[in-house]
């Protein structure tokens, strides 16, 4: 059993490196259609984003419990042969490791850049998005509960999206988010957005012609805002200010995800 | 045993037959008490404080049967038994005199009991050292509360490894000849399992409600809900396990018949117990099943201390369908010390890269043939606490899926172990096993365990 030491964990990760792309990698997240919220759907449809423009097969599966079975806790997780890999950037290195990236014709300073950005979009967008889901009260009551607690029995759900709010809320606490009003979200979310799409300017992706992850990030986070019905639509009006970045999200939308319904 | 004053008076009492046997030295009498008549006055009971006169009541009323004199001693040691098994007192002396007064009868007796009161609250704080972890655990128990025999006990235990675990529960007992008890417990518990590479933390509540409907035919109605949270144990844990990570609700509706004939917890020499438990979940939450597990011992004295002891156990699991959840925890396991020897824990049955999967149904059956310690050291002391034995287990687990008969099912692939070991009493609970075993007839996917097992528990096959 490989198990604890980390030195195991490094030797098992190098040795599975040498093989191949395996043909029967699965994508794990919950329920799309029922349970899902906002900030797990666009880590999802990010990594989802991220395979695709890898050109790597995988097969999406649905799992109510998909959470808790992740090693990270935080969905999405794939499952490659032995192998469980949790969040976008570990994914995004465990496919390095098997001599596939989106990254490889980068300068090393545009490479500190994108992740410079990656970081930008998960510190605004996602903690934004946390709060809207969490601490928004109309939000929290009329999507986040009952979606969350929807593959619970009465009164596990509402004792699970309880427990939850609070792990949430604690890290946006840690985050010094909790204390923001909901209109110093916006501004800060309107305050990224203008950010990336100064970085963006008229070019097709971030870093030229061909995406890398930090464009498959922002496809899963600005997608899930836009297309995502809440009460309160006001963070998808800020989005759709920005033209450019909706260009952006059309383009991953249509060259990566659409092409399944053509074939 | 308590103290017996027996005041010889001669008057007031009908002449004894007594005959003298002439000793050499000493001097002995022999009184024939069955022959002399009595009748108990008066009961006096000593030293009450908070204890109700009417919890106590009941557990005297049968002295005032007793119609000789040796029928008041031993009423009054049965007696005694019952005021003790009240769990209120710390000890309890037994005075018998003749009775006095206006109302006395000529062959009357008075009879007191003194007791002493057990302390309002009592704690303790131990450390136990389990599977790779220390733990603090402290106790604190409030016996006889409101002088009825209501008591609250709590125990708190921090672990190492951050595993809190807890258990408070009531208990009331009440008066009456079913002697019913109603006791209700909330927990937390912390369980790892290695063998199945998963880790589970439970609260929950039980509701129990005991009564005997014969003397010796115990009943329990138990409620028991549970929030389950399971996880891996370690990264290495197979995907199957991870699969069935998550919280589940369970609550179920159980129902304990036990009859316990033996005259032994730990090595019984005659008697048998029978143990039949049904559950059903499914009454709320997302776990459903319905489950019965049977468990049998005999046990038969062959000549002075051999012991030939049999047992069996069994169990069916049926889930209530598709739309019910079944976790890990739910499923019968087969395997270890303590139930198949000879098997690595849950070493039985199918498996997920080495993790135990559980199945839903199973049997196991074990033989033994228990001797004191060859040429018998310590005898009546120490040496009581050990006994040697020779075993064979045999045993089968499976699920129903497929298309074979369950009849066959059950029949095909019949694990048998046999072996010798060493078993040591550990108070009047518990036992331990070292064995040497050897597995006899098993599976490829089996795992087993030729050679030394320990084992220590409660129940065993």
């Amino acid at each position: 059993m490989f198990s604890g030491t980390p030195l195991l964990d490094k030797i098992q990760y190098e040795l599975g490196a040498q093989e191949p792309w395996p043909k029967d990698v699965k994508l794990y997240q919950p329920y799309e259609v029922e349970q899902i919220l906002l900030p797990d759907n666009a880590n999802c449809l990010a990594v989802q984003a991220f395979l695709r423009m890898c050109n790597l097969t995988f097969e999406v599966v649905s799992k109510s419990n998909a959470e808790f079975m992740s090693p990270s806790g935080k969905v999405p997780f794939i499952r490659c042969g032995a192998f469980v890999i949790s969040e976008l950037e570990p994914i995004v290195q465990f496919v390095n490791t098997k001599g596939i990236s989106l990254t490889s014709e980068l300068e090393s300073d545009q490479k500190s850049d994108m992740r410079a950005y990656m970081s930008l979009v998960h510190n605004v967008l996602e903690n934004s998005e946390l709060y809207l889901c969490w601490c928004d009260k109309e939000t929290y009551n009329e999507v986040t509960k009952p979606r969350n607690g929807s593959v619970y029995p009465w009164p596990l759900n509402h004792l699970q999206t309880w427990t939850k709010k609070s792990h949430v809320i604690k890290r946006l606490k840690m985050m010094g988010w909790f204390s923001k009003t909901i209109d110093q979200v916006y501004h800060e979310v309107e305050n990224c957005c203008q950010a990336l799409a100064d970085r963006l300017e008229g070019k097709e992706f971030f870093f030229g012609k061909n995406p890398t992850e930090l464009d498959a990030l922002i496809f899963g986070h600005l997608f899930t805002i836009l297309t995502t019905p809440l009460p309160n639509s006001h963070i998808a009006n800020i989005v759709r200010n920005f033209p450019s970045l909706i260009n952006l999200v059309q383009r991953v939308e249509k060259d990566y995800f659409k092409r399944d319904t053509m074939r | 045993m308590g103290i017996v004053y027996a005041k010889d008076k001669s008057h007031g009492i009908q002449a004894p037959k007594i005959n003298y046997d002439d000793c050499d030295s000493v001097e002995t009498r022999e009184i024939n008490l069955e022959g002399v008549r009595a009748r108990v006055d008066r009961i006096h009971i000593n030293g009450l404080a908070r204890t109700k006169n009417d919890y106590v009541e009941g557990a005297v009323q049968d002295l005032f049967q007793a119609v000789d004199f040796q029928d008041v001693l031993l009423k009054a040691h049965t007696v005694r038994n019952k005021l003790n098994s009240l769990g209120c007192f710390q000890n309890i002396g037994v005075f018998i005199d003749t009775s006095k007064g206006a109302k006395a009868t000529p062959e009357g007796l008075e009879v007191t009991f003194y007791v002493r009161e057990l302390k309002r609250v009592i704690g303790g704080i131990n450390t136990q050292v389990g599977e790779n972890e220390g733990s603090l655990v402290i106790g604190l128990r409030a016996p006889n509360m409101f002088g009825r025999g209501e008591r609250v006990q709590t125990e708190f235990s921090y672990g190492s490894k951050n595993t809190n675990n807890f258990n408070v529960s009531f208990i009331k007992p009440f008066t009456g000849k079913r002697s019913p008890v109603f006791s209700s417990s909330i927990y937390q518990a912390t369980s790892e399992w290695p063998s199945s590479g998963y880790k589970q933390v439970d609260l929950g509540l039980i509701l129990d409600f005991g009564l005997h409907s014969w003397p010796l035919i115990k009943h329990n109605f138990q409620w028991d809900v549970a929030i389950r949270d399971l996880s891996v144990l370690t990264k290495g844990s197979s995907f199957a396990i991870r699969e069935e990570s998550g919280v589940s609700l369970k609550s179920a509706l159980r129902h304990i018949l036990s009859v316990d004939v033996r005259d032994d917890n730990i090595f019984p020499s005659c008697g048998s117990l029978f143990k039949y438990t049904t559950e059903f979940a499914g009454a709320g939450g997302d776990v459903g099943f319905v489950k019965n597990d049977v468990f049998l011992q005999t046990n038969y004295s062959l000549f002075s201390d051999c012991v030939v002891q049999a047992s069996a156990n069994a169990g069916i699991l049926n889930s209530l369908g598709n739309d019910w959840r079944l976790g890990l925890m739910d499923m019968y396991y087969l395997g270890g010390p303590l139930s198949l020897r000879g098997f690595r824990m849950r070493g039985v049955g199918p498996h997920s890269e080495g993790d135990a999967l559980g199945s839903t149904w199973f049997w196991g059956s074990g033989l033994h043939l228990f001797t004191p310690l060859p040429f018998r050291p310590g005898k009546g002391g120490f040496g009581e606490l050990f006994r040697t034995h020779l075993f064979v287990n045999a045993g089968n687990i499976g699920n129903f899926e497929g298309e074979e008969a369950f009849v066959e099912k059950v029949k095909t692939n019949i694990r048998v172990a046999y072996g010798i070991g060493l078993a040591m009493r550990l108070g009047q609970m518990a036992r331990i096993e070292i064995n040497y075993c050897f597995p006899h007839s098993f599976q490829e996917t089996d795992l087993s365990q030729p050679g030394v097992q320990f084992g220590i528990g409660v129940q065993f096959l």
